[in-house]
């Protein structure tokens, strides 16, 4: 059923889409395209809107207004043809928990018409790479955070989708299930399907091809990860300082100094523009205010950093025109 | 639609009652466990009502006027008081419930072929009791009436009335046999109606209704997988209550198979339709029992099922006619003890058919509409 054949380049296409709850504009006037095989990250705060966003195009959520298409069918008015391509993991488990692990797989394979003679090979093959097999007769209930979501993920995949879109897919499951979790989303990736993910983490949003910004139901930032960190304006220098709440004040007084983020116990500078100069005049600072300071070394920006700086000028420019800051860069 | 997805979809339905350990003796022993208490409790026949005797004849008479009221089954002597503030005191105190006064000259009378005179006093805070009592008096005094004179010499009147009652189709008048029909329909408004709308509360609020929604899945596919368990779990219910009904309680069933199984299929399109609608009104399991609940107190109070609906007052009376319940009820009722026949019940027929049917496509309108949502 998965025909992947169709001459669309562009797997999903979101034209002016708005979803209204009771007056509140969850989602406003959002315009995105997403190219096939890639993987996209949807980051932004709770209640930004990326639920909302991720259900309309899985066709769960009519649109109030505008459309989008998805391998150029619309999620509107040819949801049919939609609903056979991709794949939708929610942000809550919502598979039976009163269903074993393999009768969940066999229901959704059965429902979504994956023939008979394949099922038990792919069901097979999904379970031992999600490292289901041993609990292929507990129930969905009785399996921990990890593998519960990683069950949803498998019986997504049983019907061998195009596209995945995944919400908070390792929210609340343990950083070794979430990396497992992401080597299969990696796996997919090789294999030419599309992921469109919303995640809350940063380490996460940096493994995918291209990430958008989210807030308060716009998208105000898209670029690649390191097309956004190489937008922030200066460089980053990690202090590591005895007493690292006290320096803080000191550092911010000075003149070349941007912003900072505690990093554990080291500090992260951004400093504007010559960060060589910049390094010894922090380290004076310090050691002038009687600090005693362990290193200042120049380091890399990371997302967290990128945002922090580029979030409120580009939400500022959002009000006023939204093409310039939408526009991938070169 | 696709027979390959209903078909998944009503395994899934019966995997997910087989587990559920709350569910499953609710669907199989509440028809039973309704049936035994409105049987035995609601349906109960008034019998063994306290009497109590002031005797101030004492004779060969007045002991036999005693006798019928003890030996009729429906009253037990509790009190023998001597004087008539001693009978208000037991009447007051409720020791009896039914007093009867028998002043003295009633054997000299009886003996003379003259009027006789017998004081019956009953407890009415109780309507149905005293009406009940009142009318099973008056039958044994008549009664008496006819072996002390002979027929037609009704000389003796308990409270001027002297009524001559014959019932029809229920001679024995019992509850029971009124009340296991009614259950029949009353278990499969439940069933459908309460189990089916919290089957679909239970997948929204569980968020696997969204999960089918991205499947190729129709509404016809998905109402249809779960209408058809509970429609059988529904069948499975009836065919208990009727042969418990029957078997046990002995409720004579004179009708037709065919014609009370036709009504009851066509009452649960109504059910149906009043669980898709419970389920579209309702985002939680809790709420929709409390809807349902608050849905089915109406129904009960204004269909006949456990009270009369003649007398009510007329506006009241009107909004009976727009309850399904009540034609299923003339329907189910008519066929066990009066062996009706389709053609007598069409009217019933007719109007449940409109109203079913018109609820269920309203129920069918508004769900997919809002499913999602």
């Amino acid at each position: 059923m998965a025909d992947r054949t169709d001459s669309v380049e562009t797997a999903i296409d979101v034209r002016a889409i708005t979803r209204v709850f009771r007056n509140v504009k969850a989602v406003d006037d959002v315009t995105l395209a997403i190219p096939r095989g890639e993987v996209f990250g949807l980051v932004g705060p709770d209640g930004a809107g990326k639920s909302t966003l991720i259900r309309m195009l899985a066709t769960v959520l009519a649109p109030t207004s505008g459309d989008a298409l998805v391998f150029g069918h619309s999620v509107l008015t040819d949801p049919h043809h939609v609903k056979p391509r991709i794949g939708y993991m929610s942000q809550a488990f919502s598979l039976y928990g009163d269903l074993t692990v393999q009768e969940n797989l066999d229901f959704f394979a059965e429902l979504r018409g994956v023939p008979h003679r394949d099922m038990a090979s792919r069901s097979k093959r999904l379970l031992e790479f999600s490292g289901l097999t041993e609990f292929r007769t507990r129930q969905a209930q009785f399996l921990s955070g990890g593998m519960k979501q990683k069950l949803a993920l498998a019986a997504t995949l049983i019907s061998e989708p195009d596209l995945l879109f995944l919400d908070e897919p390792t929210t609340g499951v343990d950083p070794v299930s979430r990396r497992e979790f992401w080597r299969i989303i990696s796996g997919l990736h090789r294999d030419g399907i599309t992921v469109f993910v919303a995640t809350p983490y940063m380490d996460e949003a940096d493994r995918c091809d291209e990430i958008a910004f989210m807030t308060q139901g716009r998208i105000i930032l898209r670029d690649t990860p390191s097309g956004m960190k190489g937008r922030v304006p200066g460089r980053v220098i990690e202090v590591a300082v005895n007493d690292y709440r006290a320096a803080m004040p000191v550092l911010r007084a000075l003149p070349c100094v941007h912003s900072l983020e505690v990093s554990g116990d080291m500090l992260r500078v951004l400093v504007s523009k010559d960060a060589d100069a910049c390094e010894s005049t922090l380290r004076d600072a310090l050691t002038g205010a009687g600090f005693t300071v362990r290193h200042v070394t120049p380091s890399q920006t990371d997302l967290e950093m990128a945002f922090a700086t580029l979030i409120p000028t580009a939400a500022k420019n959002s009000d006023t025109s939204d093409a310039d800051i939408l526009a991938v860069p070169e | 639609m696709s027979w390959r997805r209903i078909r998944t979809l009503i395994w899934k339905e019966f995997v997910q009652i087989s587990r559920d350990r709350a569910m499953l003796p609710i669907l199989f022993i509440m028809p039973i466990l309704q049936l035994v208490l409105f049987g035995y409790v609601v349906g109960s026949d008034v019998r063994n009502l306290n009497l109590a005797v002031l005797d101030q004849d004492n004779t060969v008479q007045s002991v036999r006027v005693v006798d019928a009221f003890t030996s009729s089954g429906y009253f037990t002597v509790s009190a023998r008081p001597t004087s008539d503030a001693q009978l208000k005191d037991a009447l007051d105190g409720g020791q009896a419930v039914v007093a009867i006064t028998i002043p003295k000259g009633l054997g000299d009378a009886v003996h003379a072929k003259c009027a006789g005179q017998i004081g019956v006093i009953i407890d009415g805070s109780d309507s149905r009791t005293s009406g009940v009592a009142a009318g099973y008096a008056s039958g044994i005094i008549a009664n008496l009436s006819n072996q002390f004179y002979g027929a037609g010499g009704a000389a003796m009147t308990a409270g001027g009335v002297n009524a001559q009652v014959r019932v029809l189709y229920n001679p024995t008048m019992r509850a029971v046999n009124t009340m296991v029909p009614a259950l029949l329909a009353f278990i499969l408004l439940m069933s459908t109606s309460n189990v089916m709308s919290q089957a679909i509360v239970k997948e929204r609020e569980k968020g696997t209704l969204e999960q089918l929604f991205v499947t190729p899945i129709g509404r016809a596919d998905y109402l249809l997988g779960k209408l058809l368990p509970y429609t059988l779990i529904a069948v499975v219910q009836l065919t208990i209550t009727f042969l418990v009904g029957v078997l046990w309680f002995q409720v004579p069933f004179r009708g037709s198979l065919l014609v009370t199984g036709g009504g009851l299929m066509l009452f649960m399109l109504a059910a149906l339709g009043i669980g898709m609608i419970v389920s579209l009104m309702s985002r939680t399991r809790q709420q929709a029992q409390q809807t349902s609940m608050f849905l089915q107190m109406p129904q009960m109070m204004l269909s006949g099922f456990m009270f009369p609906i003649d007398a009510l007052p007329k506006w009241l009376y009107i909004l009976t006619f727009l309850i399904p319940l009540r034609y299923i009820l003339v329907i189910v009722r008519a066929n066990f003890l009066k062996g009706s026949t389709f053609v007598e019940l069409w009217p019933q027929f007719a109007m449940m058919a409109a109203f079913s049917i018109g609820i269920f496509l309203f129920g069918l309108s508004r769900f997919s509409k809002r499913l999602a949502d």
